[in-house]
This record gives structure tokens, C-alpha cells and sequence, in this order.
């Protein structure tokens, strides 16, 4: 860290403002960003219990707000593969989005497999389709729908298109799967984000760890919900082994997605300094990647 | 009755249309309906597989059932089953209505169907299968699906896309909720794109042209199915019969679509006789009949011996010719067959070049082949993986293949099944040019254990810095030769990683090793 963002940070901590809306001013009571980690089944339940540590859906979501669902649907994988979003931490997401008064939920993700089969077998689809609501909207990514975004202050991405419905939603929740990556080493929520953005986003990879901070300046997640259901620690992003899958039985949740991406780390046995990017974020002032600075509630279910 | 036969053609060509719409992945890893089912029951296809593929296959037992109609009741598939023919009359019933044919073509053309039949029997007989070139159904489907849906797929996308950017809202708020209808239920899910799409097209146009000359100029002069089943269907039982109330005005003989009226306008050239029932309506004295007791006058054959002969000769000289071509010696590295194809000879005796695989190809990956597989394997299926790779679950291409080149897999086998092995090349792999990591080969990788490792070296760069770099290095055991890292590798340009078919599971002698070398 050098020193202009040290006294940026210490400047950002000291005046309250961290990403993240009303109930930051709890959590900075205590210093440092509230990280919620419910642990025990079914995933439905501790998702909700997850978010309801934060204070509940309503603390992120008010009523006739636009929210985009972003789950990781980007393999062709079944849910015990671990290699998607677990389908039901992605309804329950859903559903408490629309009890806090949600006008719309828009759900997607740009697939690297066929996104028919990737929707499908992720059982992401059918999940979603079956809460039979009309203000949620699954859809396929639609290529035309990119806006270049300028991303003054990045070290490796100048512009790069992002997906129009998440630029023009109220709030964007970040619904990932913990799993590991041997770019990134983990894949999480700042990672997830690369499943909104347009153009060749391969040549990103090799510059992972500067990308990422850049991408998340300008993809703000309001809230990230981290499936660790169960969790691929080898063979990643795909997998496909179920040697691979560790049963985790956790939910992470926070405003803070660089807390929340520290936190799901240490279910894998990593610090955060191993995971270059989290260490880039911090500096970035993007949110905290300290886990002494980190407020925790476990929950169990 | 006229109706009826119209009403038919219609039907048929409805259910041709929906099964060609749903020869496509709809959240169902086994398609639902028998999306294959007009070819299977194409005796000329069946015929012509079983003879070059010396094998009976079960798949075609429909084209049994057809030959066993035409037997009974003559040539009526051309006019009542027929798509290419339904096709074609309704070209002529919009397009050439107005149309006074003038051109005076040779009487004798009709024998060249025949000729061109006995040429593909020779040739098949003789293992080239080269029914690909003139069956109808197979040229119809391959059309639609190369060129003709392609095509109107670009032409609807690109309207609406203009529609979409003009950004005004008066104008998307209708045209955007259509297009979605339109690709909900017709449109592709993303645009197909095929190699030699033009060619293949311009083919089908052709033949369309040339009703400019005749009605039903391919029918009557050029399909080997039409000769096939007027052949099988000579001794029917339902014929024209005219009877004593005929004037001779000769109306149904200047009607007849396919010039199978005699000059006396009695007899009937029975081969030639599509039972379309033209000639039943125009008649005025209601004096021609199909079923009943006059007893039908025929025409006799006359293929002419030297042209029978000629026909036979070619293709049996054709096939050895085709066959010592230096494609079969050494066969090019890029020849990536679909998941479960015979190996590469009793491949190209059953492949009809349909393009049913290529259409159902979840990542448009299979191709029509250009010289890849010799002149003989023209418009084959091959993976090309820079267009698009072969998806890790999918067993599509082996459920739509009419004749069994492509072997149903179960999810479990297609696993298995090797298409061939990744190599990289490491004068252009961003790692292995020590630039930079890069890993997205790897991160696409199927294999549930990776084929793709990486291994941390370090390196020397140019200007002798020392790096440390993840390198990576294909497992040749697991690598099933899918192409998605090939697919996926951002270079622009030749790809840092290729597939070949260096180490196919269907590779002669694959059998003999423990090993998966190939």
C-alpha cells in the first residue's frame, strides 16, 4: 500500500463512507465492513439467514427498485458439480428481493458453454422459471446490449463494454460460487463480475489480478451472497469430478465484496494475501481484505 | 382429389418444416421427436448406404416401408410426400405461374435420372457413395440448413437489429417483443455460420432455376429417387386409366407436370406417373380414372442400351478412381470427425452429407468439409473448432444421423470418445512465449480431470528478466479433442493450441494398444 491510498483509506474508514448502503453505519460502529457466514442446510435457509445478519434484504433493496440477479451460470454442469451457483441460494435471493418490494429481478450471465445448456443443467433455469413471478426476468444475454463504460482509474482496462441491464439497474446483487480458478486461484464475487461484460474478455486472464480490481471500480455489487454450499477446491472453474467438492454447507454475505471474497477464501485454507486480487482491491480502496478488520457474524442454521 | 394431393404436399411440408426447427437443442439432451425421419425413409439413401456400407442398417427400416408402398401403388411419393417436390410446385405455382415455357428440350432427357441412378448403384456397389451429389432430401435439408436458414436467420436479425438502434422507442417497443416471438419459436439461438454456405445454397437455386425449362424439371430429368421409386413402382396397382368417354382433347397431356402422357393421350408412361391427379381434374368428360376397370395403357420403357451401359461403366470406374485418391493414403490432420463416426471408409459409405449434424451442432462446430476427405467427402461433417467446438454432454449429432456414420452415444461414451488430441504450438502460446500467464485453454478444459496442466517454470525472457510462468501441457491420455481450448484461445489469428485428429478413438489399430496413442 503506498501512501496516498493508505491516507485515502484511513480517510474513508474515518468519514463512514464504504461501499454499501444504510446499515454500514452499524457496521462501522465496530470498525470494518459486517461479513454475515451462515453455515448449515438447506442453502435456501442460510441464504436467508445470511442476508438477514446484514439486516435483512430490505437493508439493500427498496421497493420499485430494478435488481439484477447475477448468479455464475457459466458451465454446463449439474448443481453437484459445484461449478454453478447452487439454484436454490438463487431463488431465495430472488424471492427476498421481491418481499423488500423489488419492481424487477432481472437474472443472466454470459455463459462460456452453450448458455441453453448451461441455464438448463445448471438447474439454475428451471429453478428460476418455477417461481412463477412476473416481475422476474430470466434471460440469455443479449449481444447487442453492451455500453463501453470508461474506467479512468484502472491499471489495465481503459473501457471495456458492460452489460446494459446491469448499468441501468438500481442495485446489482452478486450471487457467485466459491470454487477454485488457477488464474485467479479463487473465483468468487470480483471474479463473477466478468459474466457482465462484453468484447473478447479471454485476453483479461492474463492480467487477472489487475483486471478484476478494475472491473469492480466500475461494477459496483450492492450486495454479494457467496454460494459455498459446496465448494470445487481442484479442477476449477469447471470441474466435473465430485472428488473434487467439499461439502461447505456456507452462505457468505456482504456489502463489502472484497470482505466477502476474503472471508469464502479461508473455507479453501488461503490467506488473502495469496489472492493477489483481493490485496490489489484493498489498495484500490475497493473494500477490505484484512481479515482482522473484518466484522464477522456466524450464523448457524 | 386434386385437393387432397395438395393438402397432403402441404401437411408433409409442414411437418418437414417443424421437425427442420426442432432438429436443434431445446433444454432436452435427447431430442424428442425423430427429427431424421425423411431421410431415413429415402430409399435411395437406404439403398445406397447399404450397398457402399455392406451392413443392413436398422435405422432405415422406414425406407423399407416406402419401397413397399411404391410397390403397391406406384411413383405417388414425388407428388404427395415428396418436400423437394412440394418445393417445387410451389415455385411454379408463384414464381413461374405466369411463365409460358417455350424451350423445346430433348425427348430423351428423362433417362438421365435413370442413368444417374445406375451410376450410384455401380459406384455404391463398388463402396463410393456419391448418392450425396442427387438425393433430393438430402440436398433439400443440406440446402436449408447451410444457406437457406442461415440466411433468412441473418436477414430477420439484421432488421431487427436496425430497428434497435434507431434507439427510438415508438419503434422498439413493437419491434423488440416480435423479434423475441420470432426467436422464441424460428429464429436460431445464435446465428449459424457454415463454410461453403454460397455453394451449397447456389445448388438448390439451380435447381429451382431450371423449372424455368419444365415443370419439375429436377423430378423428371435429374432425381435418382424419382427413377428409384418409378422403377419399384411400375407394376402398381393404382394407374391412370382412361376411359371410352375420353374427346382426345388432350388437355391432361399439355397439364402434365411430369410428361408422362402419351401422345394418344391414353397410355401413360407408368415410371414417369407421380399420381399428382392433374389430369383426373382437367378432364372434362371426367374420363380418367386411377382405381377402377379400365385397363390402364402403358407406355414402354426405353432407356436406351448404350446409355445403361455407359452409366454402369462410369461408376465403375469412378469408384476406384475416387477411392486410390492420396486423401485416403494420408488423411489431413484437420479431418476431425463428430463424436462416434465410423471409421473413416464405412464413415464416407453411409454419410449423406444431409447436414442434419452440422444443423444440430450445439456450437455450430461441424462444417461442411471441402477436400479435407478427398472429392469424395464433399460437405462430410468435420469439427472445425475455431468455428466452434464440440460440447463436453451433448450426443446431438449421433441422434440426428439418418444412416448411422454417426454412432448414438450414451453421455457417458461420448465422455470417452476421443475426436482427436490438442497440441500446442509453442511459438505462439502466450505462456510458452514467456509473456505472460495466460490459462484460459486450461479454464475451458472439460476433462473433469483437466487434460490441459499447468506447470510453474521459470524463464528467461527477452530482456533476461527471470519470471515466474504457469506453462501449460496437454495430458494426452485425457485430452478428448473437444477444441474448446482451441476455440477459446484468444489469439487472434492461428491459435496457441490445435486440434488434430492425431489419436481419434476411431483410428484404425486404436483398438490393438492399452494406451490411447494413436
Amino acid at each position: 500500500m503506498n501512501r496516498r491510498s493508505f491516507i485515502k483509506t484511513a480517510a474513508i474508514a474515518g468519514a463512514g463512507a464504504v461501499i454499501g448502503p444504510s446499515f454500514i453505519g452499524e457496521a462501522l460502529a465496530l470498525d470494518g465492513p459486517l461479513v454475515a457466514m451462515a453455515k448449515g442446510v438447506p442453502p435456501g435457509k442460510i441464504t436467508r439467514a445470511a442476508v438477514n445478519a446484514l439486516g435483512g434484504m430490505a437493508a439493500f433493496v427498496r421497493k420499485g427498485d430494478v435488481v439484477v440477479v447475477k448468479p455464475n451460470i457459466g458451465w454446463d454442469r449439474n448443481p453437484a458439480q459445484a461449478a454453478d451457483t447452487n439454484p436454490d441460494v438463487v431463488t431465495e435471493v430472488i424471492r427476498m428481493c421481491l418481499e423488500a418490494g423489488a419492481k424487477k429481478v432481472k437474472v443472466f450471465d454470459r455463459t462460456c458453454n452453450d448458455a441453453r445448456r448451461c441455464y438448463e443443467n445448471s438447474g439454475i433455469g428451471p429453478a428460476v422459471e418455477n417461481i412463477k413471478d412476473p416481475r422476474v426476468e430470466l434471460s440469455f444475454v443479449d449481444e447487442r446490449r453492451y455500453r463501453m463504460v470508461d474506467i479512468p482509474a484502472g491499471k489495465l482496462i481503459r473501457r471495456w463494454p458492460v452489460y446494459e441491464e446491469v448499468l441501468d439497474a438500481d442495485k446489482f446483487i452478486n450471487v457467485p460460487v466459491a470454487k477454485h480458478h488457477s488464474a485467479a486461484l479463487l473465483t468468487m464475487g470480483m471474479k463473477n463480475v466478468l459474466g457482465v461484460i462484453g468484447s473478447n474478455r479471454a485476453v483479461l486472464h492474463r492480467e487477472i489480478n489487475d483486471a478484476l480490481p478494475d472491473l469492480n471500480r466500475v461494477i459496483k455489487s450492492h450486495l454479494t451472497v457467496i454460494d459455498a454450499t459446496r465448494i470445487l477446491v481442484a479442477n476449477g472453474p469447471q470441474g466435473g469430478r465430485l472428488q473434487d467438492v467439499r461439502q461447505t454447507k456456507t452462505v457468505i454475505a456482504s456489502a463489502d465484496i472484497v470482505a466477502a471474497d476474503t472471508v469464502a477464501a479461508t473455507l479453501f485454507g488461503k490467506t488473502p494475501k495469496e489472492v493477489h486480487y483481493l490485496q490489489i482491491a484493498q489498495d484500490a480502496d475497493l473494500g477490505v481484505a484484512d481479515i482482522s478488520k473484518i466484522r464477522l457474524k456466524k450464523v448457524s442454521v | 382429389m386434386r385437393v387432397l394431393r395438395r393438402i397432403s404436399q402441404i401437411a408433409v411440408f409442414l411437418v418437414f418444416v417443424f421437425l427442420f426447427l426442432n432438429t436443434e437443442y431445446k433444454d432436452n439432451d435427447i431430442l424428442p421427436y425423430a427429427v431424421n425421419v425423411f431421410l431415413r425413409m429415402d430409399p435411395l439413401v437406404a439403398g445406397a448406404a447399404t450397398l457402399a456400407g455392406r451392413a443392413l442398417i436398422s435405422l432405415l427400416w422406414p425406407a423399407l416401408a416406402v419401397a413397399g408402398a411404391t410397390l403397391l401403388f406406384g411413383r405417388f411419393f414425388c407428388g404427395w410426400v415428396c418436400p423437394m417436390g412440394a418445393v417445387l410446385d410451389f415455385a411454379d405455382a408463384t414464381i413461374f405461374r405466369k411463365l409460358k415455357r417455350r424451350t423445346k428440350l430433348p425427348a430423351n432427357l428423362p433417362r438421365l435420372k435413370y442413368f444417374i441412378l445406375f451410376f450410384l448403384a455401380v459406384s455404391s456397389l463398388f463402396t463410393l457413395q456419391m448418392v450425396f451429389l442427387f438425393d433430393p432430401i438430402s440436398i433439400l435439408i443440406r440446402s436449408l440448413t447451410l444457406s437457406i436458414f442461415p440466411g433468412i436467420n441473418m436477414a430477420i436479425n439484421s432488421l431487427f437489429d436496425a430497428l434497435y438502434f434507431t434507439n427510438i422507442h415508438a419503434i422498439t417497443r413493437f419491434s423488440e417483443p416480435v423479434f423475441s416471438f420470432l426467436k422464441d419459436h424460428f429464429l436460431a439461438f445464435e446465428q449459424p455460420q457454415f463454410r461453403l454456405a454460397a455453394l451449397v445454397g447456389s445448388i438448390f437455386l439451380l435447381i429451382m432455376a431450371a423449372e424455368y425449362f419444365q415443370k419439375r424439371f429436377w423430378c423428371r430429368n435429374l432425381c435418382p429417387l424419382g427413377a428409384l421409386l418409378g422403377l419399384l413402382g411400375r407394376f402398381g396397382l393404382t394407374r391412370r386409366r382412361v376411359g371410352d368417354s375420353c374427346i382426345s382433347c388432350g388437355k391432361c397431356e399439355r397439364d402434365c407436370r411430369m410428361g408422362a402422357i402419351g401422345d394418344d393421350f391414353k397410355s401413360t408412361n407408368r415410371s414417369e406417373c407421380i399420381e399428382c391427379l392433374d389430369c383426373r381434374s382437367v378432364c372434362p368428360e371426367n374420363a380418367v380414372h386411377f382405381i377402377g376397370r379400365d385397363k390402364p395403357e402403358l407406355l414402354p420403357m426405353n432407356m436406351g442400351r448404350r446409355g445403361v451401359i455407359t452409366s454402369l461403366a462410369v461408376g465403375a470406374v469412378a469408384a476406384p478412381i475416387f477411392l486410390s485418391e492420396g486423401y485416403r493414403k494420408v488423411s489431413d490432420p484437420s479431418l476431425i470427425r463428430p463424436p462416434g463416426a465410423l471409421s473413416e471408409d464405412k464413415f464416407l459409405d453411409r454419410c449423406t452429407r444431409c447436414g442434419e449434424c452440422m444443423r444440430v451442432c450445439t456450437a455450430n462446430g461441424l462444417q461442411p468439409a471441402l477436400f479435407e476427405a478427398g472429392l469424395a467427402g464433399l460437405w462430410s461433417p468435420i469439427l472445425v473448432p475455431r468455428m466452434g467446438y464440440c460440447e463436453f454432454n451433448c450426443t446431438l449429432c449421433g441422434q440426428v444421423c439418418p444412416t448411422g456414420a454417426i454412432k448414438r452415444l450414451t453421455p457417458h461414451e461420448k465422455r470417452k470418445t476421443k475426436l482427436g488430441l490438442a497440441e500446442f504450438d509453442r511459438s505462439r502460446c502466450i505462456p510458452w512465449k514467456g509473456e505472460s500467464n495466460c490459462i484460459v485453454c486450461e479454464e475451458h478444459c472439460p476433462t473433469p480431470e483437466k487434460a490441459i496442466k499447468l506447470r510453474e517454470e521459470k524463464i528467461t525472457t527477452l530482456s533476461g528478466e527471470v519470471i515466474k510462468i504457469k506453462r501449460p501441457y496437454v495430458d494426452e491420455n485425457l485430452c478428448v479433442g473437444c477444441g474448446i481450448c482451441e476455440n477459446k484461445c484468444p489469439l487472434t489469428g492461428y491459435p496457441g493450441i490445435k486440434c488434430t485428429s492425431r489419436g481419434e478413438s476411431r483410428a484404425q489399430g486404436a483398438e490393438l494398444l492399452t494406451t490411447d496413442e494413436g
